[in-house]
């Protein structure tokens, strides 16, 4: 296997059909993945590769060694474009070579080593021409026929069931659409493997992958709760080496946590260089308007492309129940007037609110539960409750 | 074959496969033939003595090939053609407005069925949609109060989204290929060149917004958007209309939507009843009491109900007690269930609009 890199064409050949006879999935995935050793090796870059191959090999293997062998020519080449086209035919021959193989599913990890490297040279091509995301979005129907192939494998009991491979193509897939911004597709394929029910668990770490992005959709749709428990699972169970990992999921984790009611330490956050949040959690802790714009300001474009600029200005909210609070604790009464929480929130920032749209903001903290108390509008004032006027946030839902 | 010739066919079918239409008229001369013997011809497209048709909207099916130079109409013809029905039909007051907005609508889905056939260039289409998208936000307003089955706001809506869209994305492949930029390089060259502000970019952008107030996705876009195009008053003007009726604080919408121009405002008019109906409601909750009340002037202006009538009524409608003219509110009494309201449509912001002014006004003359 070592030599894969030096060998001939005929070598290679001979040692694709031997892993394929004898079964041995995760060496014919090696062999055919772009991010091989082989890939580099010059006896494989033949003029004429279809002609050398074609009638040299038995019949399924024959087309996928051509393709493979042709998009990495063309990568050595630096013609994206062009090995995107081969990688997708690859993809498309590999499904059919499964979906023949009934009643088995070693094979399985060639598949998921092709749809990887589609998805990689899809992001290739697109980050050199760009297309829209219209070439993502062609590789997203691609790697959706090995879905539904995996998908389909009804016949065959389970451990030799292709349905284990589901999930490790719908990660690929959420990579995709999240990347392009479709997200709205992501539905049908997380209904799909919440309803599979195998005996034997997906592995853990495409379980992982998985409640990161289901988590991160969650958030879009609002659902905070929902997004704090599969983002937990996530970084709780991720490697303790995958720190990029565990940061991304920290990125989505924090500010949702925080939306909560719960605040992040320091130690956690600059462990994982994420600084950052330690600032915007200190100025909602301290209802402190202005300082959260200045965080918004300056991390604008991290918080734009992580896609959390919305959710950090709705952080907004917990700090005006911050602020609030302790305008009450420094009134020290049940009965404040509302110019007292105007003046507080003219002092941290908001300089232009008015009587009118203080209220508002105190009508929709006691409507979401987090003050408790009226107002009287003829007064002017806000008469909160003796006890537990300001709920932890945390003790919401 | 081999492989070879097999990628360089495919890629070489892949780029010319496009049709140029010859039909210089804005009816093929088939149809014409057709409708007139079959009798066919809309009233609309009857003056006087003479027969003006326009090609109508056919559903493309198995059996008829539609791609045929003959039947086409290339962008020139096009754009002649919804000059025409958004100028000259509009005008017509001979039949009622909403017979008027089905033929219309009918013929520009026709047009938008040949720039899709001829896929024609991502310029001439925005240039060919702006105008239907203001066609279809400005009668979503015009027709809100009609019965279900004159005037389908669902209907309407999806082809506003779909013009929208295409729009959007036709902008995207613009900026992507930067042919704003080699235009702006080759301005001074030729003073006659097409006019640059030929369509309304951030006009969309911002419809976009405020037609979809409720979607996360619009706000998405707008914040990865260039930051010239972001700093343009109105665009950012709606981002923070949306963005503040996302944090509930109805007293800062209602006070930006003063600010909007009369589209945009045909756009968020819409949205208004939601939007009140919410506000009322977290108001019973946060001022929820047995004896205190709020003066309805107060909810009029804070709410931007059109009189005193109008807000008494709908805070009765959503079960709120009245006492003297004021309103008493209590969250158990706030009857969340009832369908929302309908409101009155005032007359459209900048008075001395005309029909045809929607379809041209620019901003900055506003």
């Amino acid at each position: 296997m070592s030599n894969t890199a030096t060998c001939t064409l005929n070598q290679y050949i001979q040692f694709v059909e031997r892993s394929f006879r004898t079964s041995q999935g995760t060496i014919l995935a090696r062999l055919l993945s772009l991010r091989d050793d082989h890939v580099g090796n010059r006896n494989l870059r033949s003029s004429d590769i279809a002609t050398l191959v074609n009638g040299n090999c038995v019949e399924p293997l024959d087309e996928i060694i051509i393709y493979h062998l042709l998009c990495a020519k063309a990568l050595c080449m630096k013609e994206y474009e062009q090995a995107y086209e081969r990688q997708s035919s690859c993809v498309a021959s590999v499904v059919k070579l499964i979906q023949a193989q009934q009643g088995d599913n070693w094979n399985l990890p060639l598949l998921y080593t092709v749809s990887l490297d589609l998805r990689l040279v899809a992001q290739k091509a697109e980050a050199t021409y760009p297309s829209n995301g219209k070439i993502l979005e062609k590789a997203a129907e691609s790697l959706l026929a090995g879905f539904r192939v995996c998908v389909g494998d009804n016949r065959s009991s389970e451990p030799y069931s292709k349905k284990i491979g589901m999930l490790t193509i719908v990660n690929q897939l959420l990579k995709v659409y999240f990347r392009i911004n479709k997200i709205h597709l992501c539905k049908p394929l997380i209904r799909a493997i919440d309803s599979t029910n195998l005996k034997e668990p997906f592995p853990l770490a495409q379980r992982i992958t998985y409640r990161y992005f289901v988590g991160r959709k969650a958030m879009f749709d609002s659902d905070y709760h929902a997004a704090d428990e599969f983002l937990s699972f996530a970084f709780q169970n991720c490697h303790r080496h995958s720190f990029k990992n565990k940061r991304q999921i920290l990125t989505y984790l924090v500010p949702v946590k925080m939306l909560l009611g719960f605040m992040p330490t320091k130690k956690v956050l600059y462990k994982y260089d994420l600084a950052l949040f330690w600032d915007l959690a200190c100025a909602v802790k301290d209802g402190n308007l202005r300082g959260i714009d200045k965080v918004m300001e300056e991390f604008e474009s991290f918080f734009i492309q992580a896609g959390i600029y919305l959710i950090v200005e709705k952080l907004k909210i917990s700090a005006y129940r911050n602020l609030f609070k302790k305008v009450y604790l420094a009134e020290n009464s049940h009965q404040i007037d509302i110019a007292s929480f105007q003046a507080a929130l003219q002092i941290m920032g908001h300089d232009d609110v008015d009587a009118a749209e203080t209220q508002c903001i105190v009508a929709n903290l006691i409507y979401d539960g987090k003050i408790k108390g009226y107002i009287s509008y003829q007064h002017q004032k806000v008469v909160v409750s003796k006890q537990n006027a300001f709920p932890p946030l945390t003790s919401l839902c | 074959m081999s492989y070879f010739d097999f990628f360089y066919n495919k890629n070489i079918a892949k780029n010319n496969d496009t049709i140029a239409g010859t039909c210089y008229s804005m009816c093929p001369q088939d149809e014409i033939d057709l409708r007139v013997r079959e009798n066919s011809v809309h009233i609309l497209e009857v003056i006087g003595p003479v027969k003006k048709l326009v090609k109508s909207y056919c559903r493309s099916a198995a059996d008829s090939n539609m791609a045929v130079p003959r039947i086409l109409r290339p962008y020139s013809t096009l754009k002649e053609t919804l000059e025409y029905l958004l100028f000259e039909v509009l005008k017509r007051r001979d039949v009622p407005t909403v017979v008027l907005y089905d033929f219309i609508n009918d013929r520009l889905r026709a047009i938008r069925q040949d720039m899709t056939i001829q896929r024609l260039l991502s310029k001439q289409c925005a240039c060919l949609l702006e105008p239907m998208i203001r066609f279809y936000v400005y009668f979503a307003y015009r027709l809100y109060e009609q019965p279900i089955n004159d005037f389908d706001p669902v209907l309407n809506k999806k082809y506003l989204l779909e013009c929208m869209k295409w729009f959007l994305s036709c902008c995207d492949d613009m900026d992507q290929k930067g042919e704003d930029k080699l235009e702006e390089l080759t301005a001074p060259f030729s003073n006659l060149n097409i006019n640059k502000n030929e369509f309304d970019r951030t006009l969309v952008e911002s419809l976009y917004i405020l037609c979809n107030l409720y979607d996360i996705h619009p706000l998405l876009r707008y914040l990865s958007l260039p930051r010239d195009l972001k700093r343009d008053s109105m665009l950012n003007l709606s981002y923070n209309i949306a963005v503040a009726n996302i944090k509930g604080d109805f007293i800062n919408t209602c006070r930006l939507i003063d600010k909007l121009c009369p589209l945009t405002y045909c756009a968020i008019f819409l949205y208004l009843p939601e939007i009140q109906k919410h506000a009322l409601q977290v108001l019973a909750y946060g001022y929820n009491s047995k004896q205190l009340t709020v003066p309805g002037e107060v909810l009029q202006t804070w709410l931007r109900f059109n009189n005193k009538d109008e807000t008494l009524a709908v805070c009765r409608h959503y079960g709120l007690e009245i006492k003297n003219n004021a309103v008493r509110f209590a969250r158990d009494s706030f009857k969340k269930e009832v369908p929302k309201h309908q409101l009155q449509q005032n007359s459209l912001k900048g008075k001395g609009l005309t029909v045809e002014d929607i379809f041209t006004y620019k901003r900055n003359i506003l």
